[in-house]
C-alpha cells in the first residue's frame, strides 16, 4: 500500500497508530488552487517513484508507478511465488487512470509529436498490465471502474473467481493518482473541504482528495495449503448493489448502502451483532455521511458497532479507497486496534452517531468495510480474522 | 456447464445494425482510415429530459440496451454489466479541455459527472430502477469479455436475467491524434484484411447489448457456452493449444465449429498470430472476419458476438464476412477469436439453442 500516510504498509501502520494524517499542503500536483486546498499526496515525486520501481521507461506514469509498488509489496508480503504453475490473476481498478500525465500534454499533442505516447497509457487497463508484467507469470488480467467503490469490486471479483475455480489466487486492489482533472471535477461539484475533512461531523464541509494504491493477495484454500501459507484474514461476505437514485448523490436514506450491508451480512451468515467494527466510507461530504449513517442505523438499530472513517488520514483515494481500507482493516484485525476518525467534534443531529476519535485497543474478529461511488455503486465487504 | 441464453440484442455500429432486419446486405465503407457509428434518432429510446444532457457513449449505450430489453420482452434485470475501454471519452475530453483552456476556472460539473466509466451502467440502472448488481469493466480488449465471464458466474450464483454490453466512442480530436501517431491506414482494396502486410487499423466505435438468461425461453436466439481470455500469448501455437483446451471443455473440436469469426484488424503487427493461425482454422472450420465491417475498438468483440448471434439466427454466413471459399452447411457452433493490439486475445463460443 502506498498513500499519503506512507510508502508501504509498515509506514502506513506507524502513521495510523500515531494518529498522524497524511493530508497537507499540495506539493506535487500542478494546480492554481494549490494554496487554497489540502490533499493527501504521496510524498514522492515521479522520479523518486521511478527510482523505487527501478524502471525509467518513459511510458510509465504516476498511476502505474504506485500500482506496481503496492502490488509488488503485497506479493512479497504474501510469500506466493507466481512461477509455481498455479493460476494467478491481477484484478485492478482505477477511475482516472493515466489522466495525471495526459493532462500535462494533451494540448501540446495537437502541435508536437513528442508525447503522443500518452495516448497509449491513458486508459484504465494500462496500469493493470504494467502490474501483471512487473509481477510476471500472470494468467489473467482485468480492470474495474465503478467510481469510488472500484477496489471493493475488485476484491469481490477476485473472491468469486477463486470460488468458481477460475483462478488459484489473485492480486486485487485499486489505484488512482491525483490529477488536475479529478481535483477540478470535485471542486466544481463543491464537495471539497478547504480544511481537513471531518467525516461524520455535524459541521463537515466535504472531502479532501488523496491518491494511492493498495493491493491484497487473495488465495483459495487449495493454493494456501499447497504452500503451507498462513492467511492474514478471510473475506467472508461481500455484496454489490445500486442506489439507482442519482448519478452522483446518494439517496437520503441510503437505500443502496443498506442493501449492500444487508446482503454482505447474509452471505457471511453473521448477524449485525457479530460486527466488531465498521470502517466506513465516510468521505466527509454532507450527503455521503448522512446517507451512510442512516444505512448504518437501518441495519444496526441502536447497537451500532464501533466505527470510524480513515479518510481523514489518507484523503479520499477514489478507486484505491476500498483496497486501502481493506489493508487498514487487516491491520486492525492483526493488531487489535481501531484507528480513529480524525477531526470529529460534533455528532450529526439527525443520527447522533459518534465515531471512535482516539486509537482504541480492543480484540477484533469481524470488520465491515463500506465503499460507495458515483453512479449509485454500493459495495460492502466483511473481513474476518484468520 | 452454465450457459447464457441470448434473449435480446441491440447494436449500434458503423453499419445499419440498429435496424433489426439488416443482415450485412448493404455495407458502409470506412471514412478513409476510420469509422463513425451510425446513430439512430434517440427519441424513440430515451426520454427527452435525459437525452439533452447525455454524451454520445451514454446515448448509444442506453439506446442499444433499450433495444435488447424490448426484444427480450422484459422489464427487470438482476444485473447490469458494461464493458468499455475508454468510457465516456467525449465528456472526459470536454472537461479536460475546459480545465486546460480556462486555467481551471469557469468549469461546470456536467461533463465531469458523465466522464466516469460507469456512467452508462448507472444510467441504465437509474432508468430501470435496478438496485441489483452493477459492474463496469474497463480493461482494453477484455472489457466486454469480462462482462460475459461475470454473467456466467452470476448465473451459477443464482441470477436469472442479466443485461451486458460493450460501449466505445471516439472524438474527432482522438481520431486526429491517433492518426498523427501513425496508428491508422485505409483498408486496401486489393489486400483483404486477413492478409495485411502493413501496420494500421481503422479506428471505430459502437455499442452492442445483450439480454442474457440463465434458462432457455421461446425468445432465446442462441447460447453463449463459454469464454476465455488470453493475456499476451507468446506464439500462435500457444493460442491454438489453448483453443483446443477451451473447445475440449465443451466437448468440441475445431471440426465442430461451423464458423470461426476472427478478429483481423488490418494491422500486420497485431494480426500476425492470427495470420499464422488461419490455415489451422480453415482446415477444420469455415473462417470469417468482421473488423473490415465494424472497425477496430476495445469492445469490437461485442459487435462480433452480435454477428455470431445473427449468423445462428439466420443460418447463413454473408459473403462479405467470409474468408474461406467453402460455405458452412449449417451453423450450430460459432467461435469468435478476437484480438486487440496483439495483446488481448479471447475465445467466445456460441451455439444454436
Amino acid at each position: 500500500m502506498i498513500s499519503a500516510i506512507g510508502n508501504n504498509v509498515p509506514e502506513s501502520f506507524l502513521s495510523l497508530s500515531q494518529s498522524k494524517t497524511g493530508i497537507g499542503k499540495i506539493n506535487h500536483l500542478t494546480t492554481r488552487y494549490k494554496d487554497e486546498f489540502l490533499a493527501g499526496e504521496i510524498k514522492l515525486s515521479n522520479q523518486e517513484l521511478a527510482d523505487l520501481v527501478k524502471d525509467n521507461n518513459p511510458a510509465l506514469n504516476r498511476n502505474s508507478y504506485i500500482a506496481m509498488l503496492a502490488a509488488k509489496e503485497a506479493v512479497i508480503n504474501s510469500g506466493i511465488d507466481t512461477n509455481d504453475g498455479l493460476r494467478t490473476g491481477v484484478i485492478s481498478s482505477t477511475t482516472v487512470a493515466g489522466m495525471s500525465k495526459t493532462e500535462l500534454y494533451y494540448k501540446e499533442l495537437f502541435e508536437k509529436d513528442e508525447h503522443l505516447s500518452v495516448l497509449d497509457t491513458h486508459d484504465c487497463g494500462d496500469s493493470t498490465e504494467r502490474i501483471a508484467d512487473y509481477l510476471g507469470n500472470v494468467d489473467y488480467v482485468t480492470t474495474i471502474s465503478t467510481a469510488c467503490s472500484s477496489a471493493a469490486n475488485a476484491i469481490m471479483l477476485g473472491c468469486r473467481m477463486i470460488k468458481h475455480g477460475q483462478l488459484d489466487r489473485v492480486v486485487v486492489g485499486g489505484v488512482d493518482a491525483l490529477s488536475k482533472f479529478t481535483f477540478n471535477g470535485f471542486n466544481t461539484l463543491m464537495i471539497l473541504d478547504r480544511e481537513w475533512c471531518k467525516p461524520f461531523d455535524e459541521n463537515r464541509k466535504g472531502l479532501n482528495l488523496g491518491e494511492g494504491a493498495a493491493f491484497v493477495v487473495i488465495e483459495g484454500e487449495h493454493a494456501l495449503n499447497l504452500r503451507k501459507g498462513k492467511a492474514l484474514a478471510e473475506v467472508v461476505g461481500y455484496a454489490n448493489t445500486n442506489d439507482a437514485y442519482h448519478q452522483t448523490a446518494s439517496s437520503p436514506e441510503g437505500y443502496g448502502a443498506t442493501l449492500a450491508i444487508q446482503q454482505a451480512l447474509t452471505m457471511s451468515g453473521l448477524t449485525p451483532s457479530h460486527i466488531d467494527y465498521i470502517n466506513m466510507h465516510g468521505t466527509g461530504t454532507p450527503n455521503n455521511d448522512l446517507s451512510e449513517s442512516f444505512a448504518t442505523k437501518a441495519i444496526f438499530g441502536n447497537q451500532v458497532p464501533k466505527f470510524s472513517s480513515t479518510k481523514a488520514f489518507t484523503g479520499h483515494t477514489l478507486a484505491a479507497a476500498a483496497s486501502i481500507e481493506a489493508v487498514i482493516s487487516v491491520l486492525s484485525l492483526q493488531n487489535s486496534m481501531i484507528f480513529p476518525n480524525l477531526n470529529f467534534t460534533t455528532a450529526i443531529t439527525e443520527t447522533g452517531l459518534v465515531p471512535e476519535t482516539t486509537l482504541v485497543h480492543t480484540p477484533l474478529n469481524t470488520i465491515l468495510s463500506n465503499s460507495f461511488g458515483f453512479g449509485g455503486n454500493c459495495s460492502s465487504l466483511i473481513f474476518k480474522k484468520a | 456447464m452454465t450457459k447464457a441464453y441470448i434473449n435480446g440484442i441491440g447494436c449500434i455500429s458503423p453499419q445499419n445494425s440498429i435496424d433489426s432486419e439488416w443482415f450485412f446486405d448493404t455495407i458502409n465503407p470506412a471514412k478513409g482510415d476510420y469509422f463513425d457509428a451510425i446513430e439512430p434518432s434517440y427519441k424513440e429510446f430515451i426520454a427527452p429530459n435525459l437525452l439533452r444532457r447525455m454524451g454520445r457513449a451514454i446515448k448509444m449505450g442506453v439506446a442499444a440496451g433499450n433495444i435488447a430489453i424490448q426484444q427480450a420482452g422484459i422489464e427487470k434485470v438482476n444485473a447490469i454489466i458494461t464493458g468499455t475501454g475508454l468510457g465516456c471519452f467525449e465528456d472526459s475530453e470536454r472537461f479536460l479541455l475546459a480545465i486546460l483552456n480556462n486555467d481551471e476556472q469557469f468549469l461546470t460539473p456536467t461533463s465531469f459527472i458523465q466522464s466516469t466509466h460507469n456512467t452508462v451502467g448507472s444510467q441504465i440502472a437509474l432508468i430501470m430502477k435496478c438496485h441489483d448488481y452493477n459492474f463496469t469493466y474497463v480493461h482494453r480488449g477484455f472489457s466486454f469479455e469480462s462482462t460475459i465471464q461475470d454473467a456466467l458466474m452470476l448465473f451459477e450464483e443464482g441470477k436469472e436475467t442479466i443485461l451486458v454490453g460493450g460501449i466505445e466512442e471516439h472524438t474527432p480530436n482522438f481520431v486526429v491524434l491517433n492518426r498523427r501517431a501513425h496508428k491508422f491506414q485505409e483498408l486496401q482494396s486489393n489486400t483483404p484484411i486477413w492478409k495485411s502486410t502493413t501496420p494500421g487499423i481503422q479506428m471505430s466505435e459502437g455499442t452492442a447489448f445483450f439480454v442474457l438468461n440463465k434458462t432457455k425461453t421461446d425468445k432465446s436466439l442462441a447460447s453463449v457456452d463459454g469464454i476465455q481470455t488470453l493475456y499476451k500469448p507468446k506464439t500462435s501455437a500457444d493460442i491454438l493449444n489453448k483453443l483446443n483446451g477451451f473447445l475440449k471443455l465443451h466437448n468440441l473440436t475445431l471440426a465442430d465449429i461451423d464458423v470461426t469469426l476472427m478478429g483481423f484488424s488490418d494491422d500486420v503487427n497485431f494480426d500476425q498470430k492470427l495470420q499464422e493461425l488461419l490455415p489451422s482454422i480453415e482446415k477444420e472450420s469455415v473462417a470469417a472476419c468482421y473488423k473490415h465491417v465494424c472497425g477496430e475498438y476495445h469492445t469490437a468483440s461485442a459487435f462480433a458476438m452480435w454477428t455470431a448471434t445473427k449468423l445462428i439466427e439466420k443460418q447463413m454466413l454473408p459473403k462479405v464476412l467470409a474468408i474461406s471459399d467453402k460455405a458452412p452447411s449449417k451453423i450450430k457452433h460459432v467461435l469468435i477469436i478476437n484480438q486487440y493490439l496483439g495483446i488481448n486475445y479471447s475465445f467466445t463460443l456460441l451455439s444454436q439453442c
